[in-house]
């Protein structure tokens, strides 16, 4: 009987806690527009070293790191020739063909543009896009059914962009 | 118009267009101050730090060793009759020793008998990289750091800036990417600087076998239908980056330009796998093949100037014979090319001055290293007769068979050789008047 008793009181405990701690969760709304944490426009002004440069370029077009041995002798070819931009627009087009960069097929970028550049520029970038250069890019992409992925990655890979961080 | 009117202003015009400066494509004014000499230069950075005393004086061994025979192993250059003992600085036959055959002379005048002697220069500075600015510059270098690019701006500078040449105009052809020299194609001169720069390359690292892997398999893009919107898409991203100053520094080639000179990259990879490289009949050793593919940018761009760089001499360090038989193939190298240019390349044949000096002398007394031969080698650690050099000068508007200057006259400076090309070019006033040149220097056309 004691026993009993000892429960009813716990129970009844419970249930005042219970009912006395809950509240409703009030949904507060701010009057301010959302906001993407991803930066659109990250300040580069380093000039990459060409080591940096190299390293980066053949990571992002092979997803795999390239050999030291294969850095030390690239690092040697860019040092090799004046016009910096011009050697490493010819060392991407020797990558492409080497038939070992991994690209999307036209297919994958036709079928979402809006996705496939976002993810180029992530990838060269590291950033988003803005509005206007996803525009720009959907818009030429659009109306030039014959420039392939390997254009655009080329273009971006040869770019001044690609050379600061 | 009435009549009277339309003279007036014809006149006016005709007037206004010649007297007044020309814009460059840079939007800079300047103005040609003389008639040019030549349509094309080619400058010679004669070796890597030359002796006098087996150059120009002809000593071979006596001059150095104390082995009584004298003569003259740059018989393509100068005037002179060659060793007739001990021979070691020519090729090796079989079963002879070591360099016992002389290289066949290939001009049938020398170099010496068809141009400007200045058997006496003082080379100002007499560190590779400090007497390769100095000769590029033409200032003292006296400030000039390691590792950096000059601090003054170079000839290359000068020529695209004052007289508004384009990049693929003007080539630095290098012996290797060592000692900083890729960094003298242009200075970081805020006035100057990598946008007026001149293109460079190390051919035996360019086309060597680290090239070969790197760029000989580059793709072949069709123009319209693939570089075409490739360049537009770099373009809008190069407009829509900014980064301090809105520039990117480097040596730039115009669209066209990078694509001719990538032309030119696959068409020297297709020479090279059919054995076509142009190269002197003696072809062993870096400089001669420096001076090969210096040949083959010459006859594909036709550059109004050209430098190349020969460094092979400075072996003399520690090998004496090394050093003989490297200037000796120096000389070959450089009789050859000018016999190239006039007999393959026509559109420079008789138009093109050719300059050599070397970058700085030589010790007058050895160090105590010894070669195969027990001879001593050289340094170059500044004493007198390190600043002792020659300039030789050959093409149309030279004198020829003239010599100005001797052992107990000097004349000239290494600083001379810019405002010297400048002349050449119609710009030497300009490049005066930017005030970075050395005071005492003179174009070498005032020294005669």
């Amino acid at each position: 009987m004691r026993t009993l008793g000892r429960y009813t009181w716990m129970l009844v405990t419970l249930i005042a806690i219970t009912l006395t701690a809950c509240e409703h969760d009030v949904s507060v709304h701010y009057d301010v527009n959302d906001v993407d944490i991803e930066d659109k426009s990250l300040i580069k002004d380093r000039s990459k070293t060409n080591k940096q440069f190299i390293s980066i370029l053949y990571t992002t077009l092979h997803q795999k790191a390239i050999s030291s041995k294969q850095l030390i002798r690239t690092e040697r070819v860019i040092e090799s020739f004046g016009d910096k931009a011009l050697i490493n627009e010819v060392i991407v087009s020797n990558y492409m063909n080497n038939g070992e960069v991994i690209l999307p097929t036209n297919e994958e970028m036709r079928e979402d543009i809006d996705k496939f550049i976002t993810e180029t520029y992530k990838k060269f970038f590291v950033r988003i896009p803005t509005e206007i250069e996803k525009a720009f890019f959907i818009n030429y992409l659009e109306a030039n059914p014959n420039v392939t992925p390997e254009h655009v990655y080329t273009a971006f890979a040869s770019c001044d962009e690609f050379q600061f961080y | 118009m009435k009549r009277r009117d339309f003279v007036k202003k014809t006149a006016l015009t005709a007037a206004g267009s010649i007297a007044f400066p020309y814009i460059l494509p840079s939007g800079r004014l300047f103005a040609r101050t003389t008639s040019e000499l030549a349509d094309h230069v080619v400058y010679i950075l004669f070796a890597g730090g030359v002796r006098q005393q087996e150059a120009v004086l002809q000593q071979y061994l006596a001059g150095s060793q104390g082995v009584d025979i004298e003569g003259n192993i740059m018989y393509n250059m100068l005037n002179g009759a060659a060793p007739d003992r001990k021979i070691v600085y020519g090729t090796t036959p079989a079963n002879e020793p070591t360099g016992s055959l002389p290289i066949p002379k290939l001009l049938g005048q020398t170099l010496e008998s068809q141009g400007l002697l200045f058997p006496e220069v003082e080379a100002v500075n007499g560190g590779h990289y400090g007497g390769l600015t100095s000769l590029l510059t033409g200032t003292r270098a006296t400030a000039q750091g390691l590792k950096v690019r000059p601090v003054y701006p170079t000839i290359f500078e000068y020529l695209r800036r004052h007289r508004g040449f384009k990049a693929s105009d003007i080539w630095f052809v290098g012996s290797g990417i060592g000692n900083s020299f890729p960094l003298l194609n242009s200075s970081d001169h805020p006035e100057y600087g990598t946008q007026f720069g001149a293109n460079f390359v190390a051919p035996s690292i360019t086309f060597g076998a680290e090239g070969f892997e790197t760029i000989s398999n580059a793709k072949v893009y069709h123009p319209q239908e693939e570089l075409e919107p490739m360049a537009k898409m770099r373009e809008f991203l190069n407009n829509a980056f900014r980064i301090k100053n809105g520039e990117v520094k480097g040596i730039r080639n115009e669209e066209d330009e990078k694509e001719n000179i990538k032309k030119f990259i696959r068409e020297i990879f297709a020479k090279q796998s059919s054995g076509g490289i142009a190269s002197p009949p003696v072809s062993g050793g870096g400089d001669l093949r420096t001076l090969g593919y210096a040949a083959e940018v010459m006859k594909y761009f036709k550059p109004k100037l050209t430098v190349v760089n020969l460094t092979n001499v400075d072996g003399c360090h520690s090998n004496f014979s090394g050093y003989l038989r490297a200037l000796h193939r120096a000389d070959h190298g450089v009789g050859w090319l000018w016999k190239y240019i006039q007999e393959e390349i026509p559109e420079m044949a008789g138009k093109t001055i050719m300059m050599s000096t070397p970058e700085c002398g030589r010790n007058l007394n050895p160090n105590p290293i010894q070669d195969e031969n027990d001879w001593y080698a050289f340094d170059h650690s500044g004493d007198y007769n390190t600043s002792r050099v020659f300039t030789q000068m050959v093409g149309p508007n030279v004198p020829a068979n003239l010599r100005v200057g001797s052992e107990s006259s000097r004349v000239g400076m290494t600083t001379d050789n810019v405002l010297t090309i400048a002349e050449i070019f119609g710009v030497k006033d300009a490049v005066s008047a930017a005030g970075f040149v050395d005071g005492a220097s003179r174009s070498l056309f005032d020294r005669i």
